[in-house]
């Protein structure tokens, strides 16, 4: 293994996942998840109401991956500020965890 | 899967935190050990695309989605189910504070589920089918009973949690994650390893021979 092959891999994945991210908000289907489509169908509906208005711990800029009056491109950027976090994070994670030589 | 904070009560989210420090801090204690500088880029690129997928939902039918978890393809990378906590520990903590997907009280079950049941259950289920079939089928073996026993999990804790009633909880749940893990996890993390295992064969090297840690281990020493 060379670190050459492994940044190779690095710009490969990299450049997939900011391709989903562009095409994710085109071709993801708007339909709620398996959690949130059994909740649908297995609980009351006064109980699920109920739960539906209690707010999020904290509030998330972005909330569905979406930016205010942006549309789709509003969520295209969100996304990508998303994947950028993330590789951003590993990056720095992985800078003060790894394994000392 | 990501559970929201509103679906768990304080006390019982609190107690699946508990549960799932001790297998944040192992994945980072696997990172000490075993994450050298020059697996960090396919460590991020993983971590960046997993996030990336985690938003293309994908319809499987009865107006429902799914989308992949991803901890099973991080750990046979890995050649360890501490790489897909770790990978997902990341992952979830971006999608909960900055897109509400998730929670922040739910933080630590959703990492439960979809970093240590799924990751564990698809590594060890591809570590065992590989001993007897070929990279591909083990990968997706792994992979979807990975993501269907971390849905069970999940329905169980919405039942505790007197959210879902226990059985239909239960069907609804498991017949949804049978589907989503077909395609979204099996299918993907078969495409995805057999993709790496021709073109970076050196990378799954020791992704099978159960425990590589020790072995290398043992080298040092």
């Amino acid at each position: 293994m060379s670190s050459k092959s492994n940044m190779k891999f690095f710009y490969v994945g990299i450049a997939i996942a900011f391709l989903l991210a562009v095409l994710a908000p085109f071709l993801a289907s708007p339909d709620p998840d398996g959690l949130e489509s059994a909740a649908g169908g297995v609980v009351e509906e006064s109980k699920m109401s109920q739960i539906e208005e209690m707010e999020p711990v904290v509030d998330s800029p972005m909330p569905d991956y979406s930016i205010e009056g942006l549309g789709k491109s509003g969520e295209v950027l969100a996304i990508t500020v998303g994947t950028l976090a993330v590789l951003a994070i590993s990056f720095g994670f992985g800078k003060v965890f790894k394994k000392k030589a | 899967m990501h559970i929201p904070d509103s679906f768990i009560p304080l006390t019982q989210a609190i107690v699946y935190w508990v549960i799932a420090l001790p297998f944040i801090i192992m994945s980072m204690k696997w990172a000490k050990n075993e994450l050298d500088e020059m697996k960090v880029p396919v460590l991020a690129a993983l971590a960046a695309g997993i996030f990336a997928i985690q938003a293309m939902n994908i319809p499987i039918g009865m107006g429902t989605t799914g989308h992949m978890v991803g901890a099973t393809l991080v750990a046979i990378v890995f050649g360890s189910p501490w790489a897909g906590v770790l990978v997902l520990t990341l992952v979830l903590l971006v999608q909960g504070f900055g897109f509400a997907d998730g929670g922040i009280t739910t933080f630590g079950v959703n990492i439960l589920n979809m970093g240590v049941i799924s990751g564990f259950v698809g590594y060890y289920t591809y570590v065992t089918l590989r001993k007897s079939t070929g990279t591909s089928i083990a990968a997706f073996g792994g992979a979807w009973l990975g993501l269907f026993t971390s849905a069970i999990a999940c329905a169980i804790q919405m039942w505790i949690a007197g959210i879902f009633p226990l059985v239909p909880g239960l069907i609804t749940m498991g017949t949804y994650h049978l589907i989503i893990g077909f395609i979204g996890e099996g299918l993907i993390t078969a495409f995805v390893i057999t993709a790496i295992a021709k073109s970076r064969p050196d990378l799954l090297e020791d992704s099978f021979t159960a425990r590589p840690e020790k072995s290398k281990k043992e080298i040092h020493a």
